[in-house]
């Protein structure tokens, strides 16, 4: 893993969390710009996602398809909770596709584990 | 804004709906990776931990229970299925400090969820408040 790549998905995980929480608050509703913040997130997911394949198959590491299953969950948490929120009518719509900031965040933080000590060796 | 409490609202609200969602969101993330987990572990090397992993595979089923039942609005079955995670995970918590050798490696459950972020003990508190409150509506 690039280590400024990986601080960036970070900073982006817990960013775009923390700036849906607020719409929690003041109770918005899941629109356009929410589906902005979480497409920069995702580009950013998938950016690591072909670094990944580009690096991680010539690493000597034994856990490469434990790495892989964490980053695709990774991917997929944030989107799948912009469809499961976007269809609440309350402030936990977007409360929802918050959480999945925490959830990809600490995801991440997984995949980064695993690199290091199963990947990376 | 007017899209404010939907506390206020007439209609019966699904169980799934507002504080709901995120909460199954939570346990589908959570039915997802501790049940693949639990089956890469139970096939790759059960006889590591034989007693992690069956409870981690359990734990997984019953994550899976709780978020359909609340999905489906059968809040009786959710409450059942977040009652036994509770009771689950404290006493998996408490067991894996008692008798450790039981657990060569951690279960979701041992040690009250600490490699989860205490998340797997969190959840049922608040999954279990959430019910009763709905239920009490």
């Amino acid at each position: 893993m690039i280590e400024w790549l990986y601080l960036a998905v970070q900073a982006a995980a817990l960013g775009m969390s923390a700036w849906f929480f607020v719409d929690t608050a003041r109770s918005q509703l899941v629109g356009r710009r929410h589906f902005v913040g979480v497409a920069a997130l995702e580009v950013l997911l998938l950016a690591q996602l072909v670094v990944a394949i580009a690096i991680v198959p010539g690493e000597a590491g034994d856990g490469k398809a434990l790495f892989f299953s964490y980053l695709v969950t990774t991917i997929l948490v944030p989107v799948a909770a912009c469809f499961w929120g976007s269809i609440d009518r309350s402030r936990w719509g977007i409360g929802t596709v918050a959480a999945s900031g925490l959830i990809a965040a600490a995801l991440m933080l997984r995949v980064h584990q695993i690199w290091e000590l199963q990947v990376h060796v | 804004m007017s899209e404010t409490g939907s506390e206020a609202e007439a209609a019966p609200r699904a169980l799934a709906a507002g504080f709901g969602r995120l909460i199954v969101l939570v346990y589908v993330v959570f039915a997802v990776s501790a049940g693949v987990r639990a089956v890469f572990q139970v096939v790759v090397k059960f006889d590591a931990a034989p007693v992690s992993f069956t409870l981690s595979a359990i734990a997984a089923l019953i994550y899976l229970v709780a978020a359909v039942a609340i999905i489906r609005g059968a809040g009786a079955l959710a409450m059942l299925a977040v009652g036994v995670e509770m009771a689950g995970v404290l006493a998996v918590g408490a067991l894996s400090f008692a008798v450790p050798h039981w657990f060569p490696e951690p279960s979701v459950w041992s040690h009250f969820g600490s490699g989860y972020g205490y998340v797997p003990l969190i959840l049922p508190a608040v999954g279990l408040v959430y019910l009763f409150r709905r239920r009490r509506d």
